[in-house]
């Protein structure tokens, strides 16, 4: 009971998102064999504490849940606290190397057209050649990552089956609440080349297509696709999510699950501006700068390139005919350098 | 005259809008220029200094600090552009109607979308032309709601998710009523590549060439408009302005 006040359909489903949350820590919890998993498991709890303080810093939000969310707060800090006494033993730098090893949790963000969709399929598709697990999210209602992946444009919109109504979540769905969000992914994300599963919105088309001229219809699974990436726990999983162009979407915290973030960057003043604009809203993550369409300029100024994606006219060709770049050029000197990104995240080389 | 410019993020929305703007301006037409993108840029192409750019007073966060919120009554849009909005070269008045620069869980519904809409509807246009530079995708399309009156520029350079953003804004503005939707195919390296583009969009279509000079300026964050008028891209734009106009 909220404090006193009749709970508003926000409170609801907020607190139905937290119950969602200790079912996920109970899961990952249950499987725990090992540092390694406890290890993922104490990430997954401060990922979900960090996602909570912002719904703690803002009163007016949730004004019915207060109690709810110190608990939750306290049942979080707890599994933190559980995971630290598993892993007391282990020697801090085999600690810290296993940390370091843990899936990647990596959100792109940057100007439309700066090259966020060739750089996240492309670094996805790499990554599950190395033979790791890749789980890629589509945070844009315009088409894009699923055709560079190697998929058809409309593949995968959030299945039937996987969200429901709930009217206090944004735009009215959720994620249905038989299913943690990894069992989802196992069972219902499409699977693009190379083995990556891939989950996206629905798309904003004109009625005739089916879709409905009407934004609220393509994103009426936001919250369920935000809450699905924030509740990927697995220590063996790389996540990786496509952020719609500009501040939009980082503005409302879809890269909330993300411990690093890539900012790709092209040649121009503006697309540096604008990458200016989106830094405070990466709160604390890694940053990565990824400089796209590189000539020859020097870097934008604070924003140390680690890679510099090189102008490369085959890759334009390969975009104008709508294919998958690595299928499709996979030796231009755009895909080695992503490839080289991949590396080191893979390698760890952590950025500066 | 209303225009309403939409496409895909780095299609070239901005780069069009500002030098269609600073052309429909010098052949003697008042003209407010409305930058819709949460992340405004159209202030570069216009030929605004960058720091004003970068600093410009942007509507939401001028309302959110201000208090306002969505419960309040709604400040008429002429006020607004009188409050709010910049000069930028040749006697165009240029307002941002949204931006974003920090996180926050403010609901963006008494945001950049509703101002633009705001905007977008209330300004009158009988003895001016307003034109907005509409944010990347499809949303704001929805949300400026153009009317039968009004023109809609589609703007697509070659890539496939470019022309198929470009496709679908054709679609959704036929469905919206408006007469007159032009599709401009941007960056154009061929004719090959225009007529591909043209049979895709399946609308009145204008060429603009792929332009190194524009591209520069771009690097420098200068507008291509004062960088060189006679650049093939911006002569182009120029016969565009006369076009939608005549």
């Amino acid at each position: 009971m909220g404090d006193g006040y009749d709970l508003t359909h926000r409170d609801e489903w907020a607190i139905q998102c937290m119950e969602r949350q200790l079912v996920v820590m109970d899961d990952l919890a249950a499987r725990a064999g090992d540092a390694r998993a406890w290890l993922a498991l104490e990430r997954q709890a401060n990922s979900y504490l960090r996602h909570l303080g912002t719904w703690l810093a803002k009163d007016r939000i949730f004004p019915g849940a207060r109690s709810e969310m110190a608990d939750h707060k306290a049942a979080l800090e707890a599994y933190v606290g559980r995971a630290q006494q598993e892993v007391a033993g282990v020697d801090p730098e085999v600690l810290e190397a296993t940390r370091a090893g843990l899936g990647l949790r990596l959100a792109v963000i940057g100007k439309g057209g700066a090259g966020k969709t060739v750089t996240s399929s492309t670094l996805a598709r790499i990554l599950a050649r190395k033979g790791r697990k890749v789980f890629a999210a589509d945070l844009d209602v315009n088409p894009g990552l699923a055709i560079s992946l190697g998929l058809p444009a409309s593949a995968g919109g959030m299945p039937p089956g996987t969200i429901e109504e709930h009217p206090g979540s944004i735009y009215g769905w959720q994620l249905t609440g038989d299913m943690t969000p990894i069992q989802v992914v196992e069972k219902f994300a499409a699977t693009a080349p190379d083995g990556v599963r891939f989950l996206g919105f629905g798309k904003i088309g004109p009625a005739s297509e089916g879709a409905g001229a009407d934004k609220s219809a393509a994103k009426q699974s936001v919250a369920a696709l935000v809450h699905l990436l924030l509740g990927i726990g697995e220590p063996d999983w790389d996540v990786i999510a496509d952020l719609e162009a500009g501040p939009t979407t980082p503005f409302e915290r879809y890269h909330a699950f993300s411990e690093d973030v890539i900012v790709v960057v092209g040649p121009a003043w503006r697309s540096a501006m604008t990458a200016r604009r989106l830094l405070p809203m990466a709160e604390g993550r890694r940053l990565t700068f990824v400089s796209n369409r590189f000539r020859d300029e020097p870097d934008h100024p604070g924003m140390p390139a680690r890679v510099r994606i090189p102008f490369d006219p085959e890759l334009a060709e390969v975009e104008r005919q709508g294919l998958a770049p690595l299928d499709a050029c996979p030796d231009s000197p755009a895909i080695i350098a992503i490839t080289r990104l991949a590396e080191m995240f893979v390698n760890q080389e952590v950025p500066v | 005259m209303k225009i309403a410019v939409c496409g895909k993020g780095g299609s070239g929305k901005s780069t069009i809008s500002g030098a269609l703007a600073r052309h429909l301006a010098r052949q003697g037409h008042k003209v407010v220029a409305l930058d819709c993108d949460p992340n405004p840029n159209l202030g570069i192409s216009l030929g605004v200094a960058r720091e004003s750019v970068e600093s410009m007073s942007p509507i939401l966060n001028a309302l959110l600090d201000s208090g306002h919120t969505h419960k309040d009554p709604k400040i008429e849009a002429e006020v607004l552009l009188d409050r709010y909005g910049v000069d930028a070269p040749e006697g165009i008045r240029l307002v941002a109607t949204g931006k974003i620069e920090r996180p926050s869980d403010a609901c963006l519904c008494c945001g950049s979308h509703n101002t633009t809409r705001q905007f977008f509807g209330e300004l009158g246009a009988d003895d001016r032309i307003v034109l907005a530079d509409l944010e990347a995708g499809l949303n704001d399309l929805i949300w400026a709601k153009p009317g039968a009156d009004d023109v809609v520029l589609a703007v697509t350079e070659g890539s496939a998710k470019s022309v198929e953003i470009a496709r679908r804004a054709c679609r959704l503005a036929e469905e919206l009523g408006v007469r007159r939707i032009i599709g401009i195919a941007n960056r154009t390296v061929s004719d090959v590549d225009a007529k591909r583009v043209g049979e895709e969009l399946g609308v009145e279509m204008f060429v603009v060439p792929e332009d190194r000079a524009v591209e520069d300026a771009d690097h420098l964050g200068v507008a291509a408009m004062d960088a060189d008028p006679t650049s093939p891209a911006m002569v182009a734009i120029g016969e565009l302005a006369q076009r939608i106009t005549r």
